[in-house]
């Protein structure tokens, strides 16, 4: 038997989605039958990940990408997630301010989304909003997020091409392997190309990239540098170009598109695990008395946190 | 609902483009726990419904500095309703003049925030149409 909401998701009907993505958002346990239905389902889209620094020029990178794949008469779908306050757990979700002009499109569907103060959750949200998206139909999805912290690199998981925008002024190439950033892209973009040193940072990135992929062999990908100039639109049929070469090589290898879906199933399992235990001793509401008896006997140091946790697991 | 927030969309309609007061608005909102979904100026009718609908928001709040905004204001309801999309309340900011509310509630407008309004007033009204409570001060 199909699920109710999961056929209006399957037909379009945006209020409907729009809706179902509100209550993933706000962690609606009621809605797990319809996130099944949807699932068996998904998994056909290319979704493409934007990640970097805060200024970088996702939003307008976006704007320029969707421009193209329009043209190209392609429906796609946006993901935008943006940071909320850790102080008032608000948050002024304003990426669409540089995608205005799709707004009155109906091949193009943008959703904000905040990443709110939930501890890896964010993922969690986020790969549910993009299995709604996946059974809508669209041609592509894309999911931009600010690279600034694990929850946003863990919703890149759920891409399968990552793009790592980053500018001439964004320091040199220890920055990004500070970030551990490294590891998760599959292009990086050297936006903002027409200020500064733009060559300066795509040879320093090179490096960095071919320091790390040397030794993979000749079947492993090979991250390109594409430099763009979003506000003019510049390069970014070359990225779109870069962006299929990515996933023509990974349907030319199965087997790393193989490891890489697994890689995915993992992450969302072990998401759902994590919240699981989160939500069974973390919320305010479910602390047993038992839960307030064994941390009485770590404050009186008559157990530690590690051995406290075990037995917490075990009872 | 646990994890619920009020989802409020701002934005400015037409050529007006004073959009300093909006701005302070969404930050001040954002300090009060409000996701604002910011679209900034020169937005049309038919794409601010079409971004309601995608971002599912409680309530649409518009910013006015200029005289037009009674013809703005009408052609967005009128849209909004043949959308099926009436029932997410619209508030209005900026330079209303006291004489237009009238004419303003009547098409269907839920709340105007001119001059000398107050965020205490606006963040009542924003837990009154949405039903939601805002956890932060």
């Amino acid at each position: 038997m199909s699920d109710a909401i999961a056929d209006a998701v399957r037909r379009g009907e945006l209020r409907s989605v729009a809706r179902l993505i509100t209550r993933i958002e706000a962690g609606d346990p009621t809605i797990a039958a319809t996130l099944r239905d949807l699932h068996a389902a998904a998994g056909n889209t290319p979704i493409i990940g934007i990640t970097g620094p805060p200024g970088a020029g996702k939003s307008t990178l976006v704007d320029q990408m969707l421009a193209r794949y329009r043209a190209n008469g392609e429906r796609v779908a946006v993901l935008a997630v943006d940071p909320s306050s850790p102080f008032s757990g608000g948050a002024i979700l304003g990426d669409r301010v540089r995608m205005n002009r799709h707004n009155t499109d109906r091949g193009v569907f943008i959703r904000s989304m905040a990443a709110r103060g939930r501890l890896g959750g964010l993922a969690q949200a986020a790969a549910d909003a993009l299995v709604v998206l996946d059974a809508m139909g669209w041609d592509r999805i894309l999911v931009e997020t600010v690279g600034v912290g694990q929850n946003e690199i863990d919703v890149l998981r759920h891409a399968d091409t990552v793009l790592i925008v980053q500018t001439p002024a964004g320091g040199d190439t220890v920055q990004a392997v500070k970030a551990g950033i490294l590891e998760v892209g599959d292009l990086f973009v050297v936006n903002k190309a027409d200020t500064g040193s733009a060559d300066r940072t795509v040879s320093a990135l090179r490096e960095a990239i071919e320091f790390r992929t040397h030794a993979l062999g000749a079947d492993a990908w090979h991250p390109p540098v594409p430099k763009t100039a979003a506000t003019d639109n510049q390069g970014i049929a070359e990225l779109l170009t870069a962006i299929d070469a990515h996933r023509r090589h990974l349907q030319d290898h199965p087997e790393q598109l193989a490891l890489r879906r697994r890689a995915q199933a993992r992450a969302r399992v072990t998401e759902h695990l994590a919240e699981i235990l989160r939500s069974r001793y973390l919320q305010p509401t479910n602390r047993s008395e038992r839960f307030e008896a064994i941390i009485d006997e770590v404050v009186a140091r008559r157990c530690d946190p590690s051995s406290a946790a075990a037995r917490l697991l075990h009872d | 609902m646990i994890g619920e927030k009020i989802r409020c969309l701002l934005a400015m309609l037409g050529t007006d483009v004073h959009s300093k007061g909006i701005r302070t608005l969404a930050q001040l909102l954002r300090d009060r726990g409000v996701e604002v979904i910011y679209l900034g100026e020169h937005n049309t009718a038919d794409g601010l419904i079409n971004a309601l609908i995608a971002e599912d928001a409680d309530v649409v709040g518009l910013s006015y500095s200029t005289a037009t905004y009674l013809h703005y204001t009408r052609d967005l309801l009128v849209k909004m309703k043949a959308a099926g999309v009436d029932d997410v309340p619209v508030m209005l900011g900026g330079l209303i003049h006291a004489d237009d509310e009238p004419e303003l509630r009547e098409m269907g407008v839920k709340g105007i925030f001119g001059p000398g309004s107050s965020m205490t007033q606006i963040v009542a009204f924003l837990q009154d149409v949405t039903g939601k409570t805002l956890t932060a001060p």
